[in-house]
Order: C-alpha cells, then sequence, then structure tokens
C-alpha cells in the first residue's frame, strides 16, 4: 500500500513537473515536488524503503530534466536516506515536524547538488543562495498544504512509522 | 547460517553507501557521454521509456485544454467583434442612407443653382409643400409668397425645364399653375425651326397651337418659352413633341410632352419677371 502511494505520488509529482515545464518553464527553480514526495515517504521511518523511493524519484527527476542522469537520484537519495534515519530515532508527527524536515531535506537537495556540480562539471551554480532560499520557501509551503490536505481527506496521519529497532 | 543482529540494521547504511556510489558512477558516464552527442544512457533512455506515457497524457490535456481556452477565448471575441460589426452595420447604413440623401440633394440642388445663374433676372428658391396633378386643374404651392418677393405671374422653372407660373401669393405661400392647366398658355417656339405658337394645356400634357400646316415639325423636337407672352422669359424649355398631324384647318394638331416630371417636383427657381406695365398691356392704338 506504501508503495502504490508513492507510485501515484511519483505520477502525480511527474505530473507536475510536465505541466510546469510546458507552461511554466522556469518554474521548477522555485518549487521540487519530488523533495516532497520523497521527504513524506521518508518520513515513516524505514531506511531501505526511502533509498529505494529516493533513487527512483530522482532517476525520474533526471530522465525527464537536462541535469547529468543521476544527479537528483544522487541528491535525493541522501535526503531520503537523512530524513528516514532521522525518523527511525525521533517520533516526529504532524505538519511541524514534516515542514521541518522538508526544509532540510530541500537545503540538503540543493547543497548535495551544488557540491556534485562542483565536482563533476566545475561549474558554479548562479544566484545558489537566493535559489536555496526562494526554493526552500516554496517548496515547505506547498509541501505543508499537500500535508494537511492529505491528512484532511484520509483522515488518518499519512504516514505510519514502521520504525526499526534502534540502530547506529 | 544466521546473520548477527548488529549486522541487519547495518544493511541500509550500506545499501545506502553502494546506491551512492553506483549513483556516482552513474553520473559520471553520463557526464562523459552528454558532451560528445550521446547525451542519453540506456538506463536513462529506459527510465524516460517507462514514465513517457505521463508528460505525453500531460501535453496531451493541457494541448487540448489550451486549445479549447483559446476556442473559448477566440469565440468570445468573435462574438463581440461580431457585436460591434453589427453595430457598426447599422450606423454605416444610417450614414449610407444620409449621405445618400445628401448626395441626391446636393446633385438636385446643384443643377437648380447651375440653372438659375442661366437666367439675368433675379431668381429665389423655393421647396413644393403641396401638390395638386390629379384633376384636370393642376398646381402646387410652394413656401414663398409675397414676403419673400414672389409676385403673381413669377415664371417657375426647375433644371428640367418650365413647371408654371405664380397665380395667387399670400404673405408666405404661393399658388402656382402648371403649364399642363388647362386655363395656361405659354407663348412658345419650336427649337430647331424657330416656328413661334401657343401652348395650351389639356390637363394630361400640352398642345402646341397656330403652326401651320406646312411647317416643318419632327416628332423629337423640343419646344422653348418664346418670351412674347411677358411673363415667361425666352429660351426656357417646355416639353418635348410627341405627335405633329395635320389639323382640320390651316393648322397642325401637335402633343407636346413637358419635360418636367410634376409628380416629382421638389424644389423650384422662382424667376421674378420684369412686369409689362398694365396700361401697356391694355393700350389699344
Amino acid at each position: 500500500m506504501r508503495w502504490l502511494r508513492f507510485l501515484v505520488g511519483l505520477l502525480i509529482a511527474l505530473t507536475l513537473h510536465s505541466l510546469l515545464d510546458s507552461f511554466f518553464p522556469n518554474a521548477l527553480a522555485f518549487f521540487n515536488p519530488y523533495v516532497i514526495l520523497v521527504a513524506y515517504y521518508s518520513m515513516g521511518g524505514n531506511i531501505f524503503g526511502a533509498i529505494i523511493a529516493g533513487v527512483i524519484a530522482g532517476l525520474v527527476q533526471d530522465a525527464f530534466s537536462g541535469a547529468i542522469f543521476g544527479l537528483h537520484a544522487f541528491s535525493l537519495t541522501v535526503c531520503a536516506y537523512i530524513v528516514a534515519y532521522i525518523n527511525s530515532r525521533l517520533d516526529l508527527r504532524g505538519t511541524w515536524a514534516f515542514g521541518a524536515c522538508l526544509g532540510g531535506a530541500v537545503i540538503v537537495n540543493e547543497l548535495v547538488i551544488y557540491i556534485l556540480v562542483n565536482i563533476l562539471l566545475k561549474q558554479r551554480i548562479e544566484m545558489f543562495e537566493q535559489g536555496l532560499v526562494v526554493k526552500t520557501v516554496f517548496t515547505l509551503l506547498f509541501g505543508m498544504l499537500i500535508y494537511q490536505l492529505l491528512t484532511l481527506f484520509l483522515r488518518e496521519e499519512p504516514i505510519q512509522p514502521t520504525r526499526r529497532p534502534a540502530a547506529w | 547460517m544466521a546473520v548477527s543482529a548488529d549486522v541487519i540494521p547495518r544493511r541500509p547504511t550500506l545499501l545506502f553507501i553502494v546506491v551512492l556510489s553506483l549513483l556516482f558512477v552513474l553520473m559520471s558516464a553520463s557526464r562523459r557521454t552528454r558532451y560528445i552527442g550521446e547525451t542519453r544512457t540506456l538506463f536513462e533512455r529506459s527510465v524516460m521509456t517507462i514514465f513517457s506515457p505521463v508528460p505525453k497524457a500531460v501535453n496531451w490535456v493541457g494541448g487540448n485544454v489550451e486549445d479549447m481556452y483559446h476556442g473559448y477565448l477566440d469565440m468570445r471575441r468573435a462574438v463581440n467583434e461580431n457585436l460591434q460589426l453589427h453595430r457598426k452595420i447599422a450606423s454605416l447604413t444610417t450614414e449610407n442612407l444620409k449621405l445618400r440623401q445628401s448626395e441626391s440633394d446636393l446633385r438636385r440642388l446643384r443643377s437648380l443653382l447651375g440653372y438659375s445663374e442661366q437666367f439675368s433676372m433675379n431668381t429665389s428658391m423655393a421647396h413644393t409643400i403641396m401638390l395638386d396633378t390629379s384633376g384636370r386643374f393642376k398646381a402646387i404651392i410652394i413656401d414663398r409668397g409675397s414676403a419673400n418677393g414672389v409676385e403673381v405671374n413669377d415664371a417657375i422653372v426647375n433644371a428640367n425645364g418650365l413647371i408654371g407660373r405664380v397665380v395667387l401669393t399670400t404673405k408666405d405661400l404661393s399658388k402656382v399653375q402648371l403649364v399642363t392647366d388647362a386655363n395656361c398658355s405659354v407663348g412658345s417656339l419650336i427649337e430647331r425651326t424657330r416656328r413661334q405658337g401657343i401652348l395650351r394645356g389639356d390637363g394630361k400634357g400640352a398642345i402646341l397651337h397656330d403652326i401651320p400646316s406646312l411647317a416643318d415639325v419632327q416628332i423629337g423636337d423640343r419646344v422653348l418659352t418664346a418670351g412674347i407672352d411677358g411673363i415667361y422669359p425666352k429660351g426656357i424649355p417646355i416639353g418635348t413633341i410627341v405627335r405633329a398631324e395635320p389639323g382640320q384647318d390651316l393648322f397642325k394638331q401637335i402633343q407636346v410632352t413637358p419635360l418636367v416630371d410634376f409628380g416629382s417636383v421638389e424644389e423650384v427657381i422662382v424667376i421674378h419677371t420684369r412686369k409689362i406695365p398694365a396700361a401697356i398691356v391694355r393700350y389699344a392704338p
């Protein structure tokens, strides 16, 4: 069921990606639906599942964007792992907790991309700091709105933690 | 062989490291190929192929929605444009009618003006306000009277020819006897031969009297005023001869059709003719 939700979420994210690409070509510079999906899924605390989700979501994003193939997969996997790892140890529930995780995930995602682009392409991303702030704010707002809507319409906590025993 | 409990928690982390390593290799491969034309690896192509229905569907739906939206906008624009064009057509039709009317008026008035300038006598313009051409006695009423200088026996013409003479004036109206009236006589001549005669109305047209049987008269000859009756100036066209037959006595029977269509007279020129003093008219040697 969780994977089905993830798949539906991925299709929605891809739809949003296509829509924004078609009608507002620069919109994805301010907003990343894939991070929301990965953060949402990783809140369950299942690190294994989060890594797979991060890889799949990232590869899909890479396939339909002009970046190096694997760049977003790498960054989203890192985000997914961190969020899932934190959630496997802390009992984070509710919109604010999701907001904190999502905000952190966006920042980590952008930082990882920044570092990888520097390493692999020897390029600097222009106006990185401004882009990071804008993307974090918009993605956060949109993600928390979606979280609230899911809670409202599914009438249950959308994230059901599947906690592992405490590990390192 | 059972896996020890402390190894199991490490698996995600190991998986994480392995995955990141593989992704790094993938990125490196992709980075190398993207600058030599082969921008898509097989793996990337596979992912794209699997998920391609989504962008295609979005594009198809988006395109149709956009087409519908533009169609709707175009339709709204067309409806508004149609409405505006209808209004414009109505306005232009009205304007066109007015202009046609003005053009017609202008043409008529110009011809009248041009015609009135031929006369050395004073002239003035008048409008017909009543028209009685149904009976044997034919008359029209014009909107100028004695206050405007109109006098009895002033000649009335329009651009086509002679209409008649003033027989009665009030302060602001005048009655005009038409040349087709049975009591009307006009001293006239045939333009081609200059043969003079008396034209009298017969209720429908006019008859030219006193033209000898031997005189040269042809169908189509124009008849003008002769200027011998002290009322009508010389040279005003009256009509055209449509029938000329030998009479029972010394004179011919000549039927003349007036040049003026009395049923459509609107503006007329009043020629203020110089009147012959009554004493001279009554004088008999």
